[in-house]
């Protein structure tokens, strides 16, 4: 049981520390093996570029919903794909079992894989988001919250692209499970259609759903600090922390054999 | 002396099959310890659970005293394990992957670079460190898979099958580099289906089949429960088919095995055996090459506990790597 005289007398400060360096040195060996694999450009980078081209050729879309739009799932699929298909090589190649015969959590091997994960997201929306801005010279009127709504949705994304590989079988179920999620998730999600003109039940599975809430933090942030801003990244944290769990229970239950 | 393994009462079902069997260990500081048994036996099972990849259904396993589910985490920093598979980054050279697994087990950078260049010179792969491991040969990954297990200073060495599939020159640097750890203070814990491999590095070594330990002890005393039961190895300049049919009626011959162009005769007597043998010979115009009696082997121990022989067990090996496909490397 963690207490508070535990952290004041520094007695949680070393497991603290072992947890974070090894997070890291797991985040640094993804970034090294999976950052480069072709699957990574054609399910984070390729297909979100397709469909948003798709969805955004020929129409008017003020600069308001284009840059939190298009920066939110830019992050949700590279901040996803990239943890997707490292779980589940390192399932399918044994590597896994490396990982789990170390000295580290399961909590800390996901954690740095989600470190890795989203690391990718938020420089590939980051520089999604610089282009876009100065193409559409649109007014930034709060950067550090758009930067802080980048980070948590990418943290946010990372791990429900772990939670997904670790249920599935293999990696092609994987992809397609992600695929399946994350399609859905951009029509509802505020992408191309603000929310508040859904029928009021995809409305309410829009609200169930993370990417929601990075886009509308993104449009806060842009627009000025405000409360809805501060909502909208205290909901995109809590998804991170549920997310987070629910990977280290399935993978426990689906490695721990 | 303080065991550095202990199991007792180690337990594991998968639904309704029970893979390992109320199993009990007792593992030496510093021995050499070796888990024989067939494909299936819970060998595998077992060496999951002490390195704690799966939790026993009931029981317990120690690492020198630290619980393998309560401490996993105290148990991993002791311990180094050598899976079947070679599963290290194939995209990584061997040095890059023996960094990442220094870095994970918090071995200090001057310390795994020091360490990491003293065992990549006794596996003989020093030169090539620098290359992708995807360019390695399945024996030069498993030398590195061992290298990268060592290099936190384990106190204890688990290797499961580490040979199995290898050519003889790395078969025989590995045997040799374990033995050397070993002798250096590590206790390994292997498991192999070559049981003369186990035979000849082993300090003891525990039966297992259908998840039950059925016979444990040094392979010498193993060896030497079967002494009251001499074999004969005779060979004749020609096949001699009805060999069986006349000796196995006379009260001195128990059992008749051809094994290529030699005859094995398990016996209660052997000098009894021999003048039967000579008799037949005479009998049927054969003429015997060699005869000579045959010291009960680590393999006439597996073999009578599994009902299997080594050349049984290796195909049973050959297929289940087969079936595995080509994700082994």
């Amino acid at each position: 049981m963690v207490n508070v005289g535990d952290i004041l007398s520094g007695r949680l400060a070393r497991p603290v520390l072992d947890f974070l360096t090894k997070g890291a040195c797991i985040a640094k060996k993804d970034a090294k093996v999976y950052y480069f694999k072709p699957q990574i450009f054609g399910f984070g980078i390729l297909i979100p570029a397709f469909v948003y081209l798709a969805f955004s050729l020929g129409r008017e879309i003020p600069p308001g919903l284009l840059v939190p739009g298009l920066v939110s799932m830019v992050s949700l699929f590279g901040a996803s794909s990239v943890e997707a298909i490292s779980i589940a090589m390192e399932k399918q190649t044994e590597t896994y079992e490396l990982l789990q015969t170390a000295p580290v959590s399961t909590a800390g091997i996901v954690f740095g894989k989600s470190l890795a994960g989203s690391a990718f997201g938020i420089v590939l929306s980051l520089c999604t988001a610089l282009g876009a801005v100065l193409l559409s010279q649109s007014q930034m009127a709060s950067p550090i919250m758009f930067v802080t709504g980048i980070v948590l949705g990418s943290f946010a994304f990372s791990s429900l692209g772990i939670l997904v590989a670790a249920a599935a079988r293999d990696m092609p179920t994987a992809n397609i499970s992600l695929t399946a999620l994350r399609l859905p998730m951009i029509f509802i999600g505020g992408v191309f259609i603000p929310v508040g003109t859904l029928a009021p039940g995809l409305r309410l599975i829009a609200y169930l759903t993370p990417l929601t809430y990075m886009v509308d933090a993104l449009r806060e942030a842009m627009a000025g600090p405000s409360v809805a801003l501060a909502v909208d990244l205290a909901v995109l944290a809590g998804w991170f922390v549920i997310l987070e769990a629910l990977a280290v229970v399935v993978l426990n239950r689906r490695t721990q054999l | 002396m303080e065991n550095a393994i202990e199991a007792r009462a180690l337990t594991k079902h998968y639904g309704d099959v029970i893979a390992v069997d109320g199993v009990r260990l007792n593992v030496p500081k510093g021995e050499f310890f070796g888990l024989l048994g067939p494909n299936g036996a819970g060998k595998t099972t077992t060496i999951r659970i002490l390195t704690g990849l799966t939790k026993p259904t009931s029981g317990t396993a120690k690492i020198h005293g630290l619980d393998c589910v309560r401490d996993s985490l105290a148990v991993k920093q002791r311990i180094g394990v050598v899976s079947e598979v070679s599963n290290l980054y194939n995209e990584m050279s061997a040095w890059d992957n023996l960094m990442f697994i220094g870095e994970l087990y918090g071995v200090d950078k001057p310390t795994r670079i020091d360490r990491a260049n003293r065992l990549l010179e006794a596996f003989q792969l020093f030169e090539r460190r620098k290359e992708r491991l995807g360019h390695y040969s399945k024996g030069m990954k498993r030398r590195v898979r061992i290298a990268a297990a060592l290099l936190h200073r384990p106190e204890v060495l688990f290797l499961d099958e580490p040979t199995s599939g290898l050519d003889v020159q790395s078969s025989r640097l590995i045997r040799s580099l374990v033995r050397e750890f070993n002798r250096e203070g590590v206790t390994v814990f292997l498991t192999t289906h070559y049981i003369e491999e186990a035979d000849q590095l082993c300090d003891q070594v525990a039966i297992i089949r259908d998840g039950k330990i059925v016979a444990e002890g040094s392979p010498e005393k193993l060896k030497s429960s079967l002494e009251r039961e001499p074999i004969i190895e005779i060979v004749f300049d020609r096949d001699a088919p009805d060999l069986e049919r006349q000796l196995l009626g006379e009260p001195s011959v128990k059992e008749i095995r051809k094994e290529a162009h030699r005859y094995q005769i398990r016996t209660t007597d052997s000098s009894t055996a021999i003048t039967d043998v000579a008799r037949f010979a005479s009998s049927s115009g054969l003429q015997i090459l060699s005869i000579n009696t045959k010291q009960p082997s680590l393999e006439d121990v597996f073999l009578k506990h599994t009902g299997l022989d080594a050349v049984q067990v290796e195909r049973m090996e050959l297929l289940r790597t087969r079936r595995a496909g080509g994700q082994r490397g």
